[in-house]
């Protein structure tokens, strides 16, 4: 008879003590995972009408739609470039007075932007799978309001690590970056740089 | 309390998505009724469609033989005011051929419709086209093809307007009655085992877009341009290989 296998004795371990501050973090990523879940379930089940905007000025909805998340990401290259300003990453650069309103009315601007586009996707087109670039836009588009959220939300907590906003700021933009490609920059592939 | 700013852009972000939403809902049920009362004005003189897209094309003023048959039998009287129930004062054909150009020079699109059946076409005379079927109800189109692709149309005597979603992107439209030698044609040829399809749509003005799949079973076929289509021999030459298209006739039925 082999002898009984006992299991070794339980070593005691300290309970790891997770950094307070990133405790603050919780909250606000469930937001944020609400919300990107929220859209694409409401993207899978409502049933898309097809139903498009039009604006003057433009030829087709589509195209409304292609600038409209063009200038999102111009904004956004405008975020991205005095976010490094502002902590001091871009050495001959000392951080001007007024870039902290800068980097917030134009982060402003180009959320509204996503905002009008997104409503368009998620009412007349819905979230898709049918092939990887749609998938991979349906995708990036829920995280990156969920993303939008998480550092709306955090922004409001004191005593967050330093890396959070870095982190959620990056994170935002190269979904939108993502985004595009996936859509503005494919449209005018197929069908021509056009109004 | 003050509430902090990034809570203000959250609000206003949902705010602004709750009244497009809104707007959205009420613009299709206020498009549903405008559509209806433009069919109705333009069946109470038949055959003239609307000034605009009568001198666009002579063969659009003529209205669809069957068409108008169909508006001699019908009961309802096209002078009665415009109902919003889009199946009052809508003369209807059982038999009609829509095509024309998307908004914003897209592509094109073909609606045909033939008793209980109705085919439609999409496509930008290359990578972009869809096939759809669908059973068309009281002057409405609601179609589905591969891959998600949708189109959703109101059609009356002379016209078609409606929405049509491919690859992801919705193309508006608003097309007109057409004949022969113009419309639909589609081709399925078989080479070496694999599915050659191809379409055509032919406008009003002789002017012709078509996109061809090489290989129409896979899952998710591509598309190219499709090679010129003799209207009067109904023939492509697509390299070695001779396409013979069927016209989607609504008269005779033929592709159905």
């Amino acid at each position: 008879m082999a002898a009984q296998w006992e299991p070794p004795a339980p070593t005691r371990l300290d309970p790891i003590q997770p950094d307070p501050s990133a405790r603050l973090l919780v909250v606000p990523a469930l937001v944020g995972c609400l919300v990107a879940l929220t859209l694409g379930l409401y993207g899978r089940l409502h049933s898309p009408t097809g139903v498009a905007v039009d604006i003057v000025g433009f030829s087709s909805p589509a195209t409304v739609k292609a600038w409209l998340a063009t200038v999102a990401v111009v904004f956004a290259l405008v975020q991205m470039g005095s976010s490094l300003v502002m902590y001091g990453k871009v050495p001959w650069i000392s951080a001007p007075p007024w870039i902290g309103g800068l980097h917030r009315w134009s982060g402003r601007i180009a959320f509204i932007v996503t905002v009008i586009v997104a409503v368009h996707c998620l009412y007349a087109l819905g979230f898709e799978s049918f092939n990887a670039r749609v998938l991979v836009h349906s995708i990036a588009g829920c995280l990156f309001f969920g993303t939008f959220t998480v550092k709306m939300l955090a922004l409001t907590r004191r005593g967050m690590p330093g890396w959070v906003l870095p982190v959620l700021g990056g994170l935002a933009f190269a979904l939108l970056v993502v985004i595009w490609f996936t859509s503005a920059f494919w449209f005018f592939s197929i069908f021509g740089f056009r109004r | 309390m003050k509430i902090p700013t990034p809570i203000i852009t959250l609000i206003v972000g949902v705010a602004l998505a709750a009244s497009l939403l809104f707007s959205s809902m009420t613009a299709v049920s206020a498009k549903k009724a405008a559509i209806a009362a433009a069919s109705a004005s333009a069946a109470a003189n038949t055959g003239a469609v609307s000034t605009a897209t009568a001198a666009a094309t002579s063969t659009a003023s003529a209205a669809q033989p069957t068409g108008v048959g169909a508006s001699a039998t019908t009961a309802r009287s096209p002078s009665a005011s415009p109902s919003p129930t889009p199946s009052l004062g809508f003369v209807i054909p059982p038999h009609a051929n829509y095509d024309g150009e998307v908004q914003g020079d897209e592509g094109m699109v073909a609606v045909v419709v033939h008793d209980n059946f109705a085919i439609a076409y999409f496509c930008n005379g290359s990578t972009q086209q869809a096939w759809f079927k669908g059973t068309p109800h009281d002057g409405k189109l609601s179609m589905t093809g591969l891959n998600h692709a949708s189109l959703t149309a109101n059609y009356a005597l002379g016209h078609a307007r409606g929405t049509v979603v491919v690859d992801g992107i919705s193309h508006i439209f608003s097309i007109i009655a057409v004949h022969k030698p113009s419309g639909l044609f589609e081709s399925i040829a078989v080479v070496r085992g694999a599915t050659i399809k191809a379409g055509w749509i032919v406008l009003a003005d002789g002017a012709q877009v078509g996109s061809l799949e090489p290989n129409a079973n896979s899952a998710d076929p591509s598309a190219h341009a499709a090679p010129k289509l003799d209207v009067s021999s109904l023939t492509a030459q697509d390299g070695g290989t001779t396409l013979v298209a069927t016209p989607i006739d609504a008269e005779t039925g033929s592709g159905f």
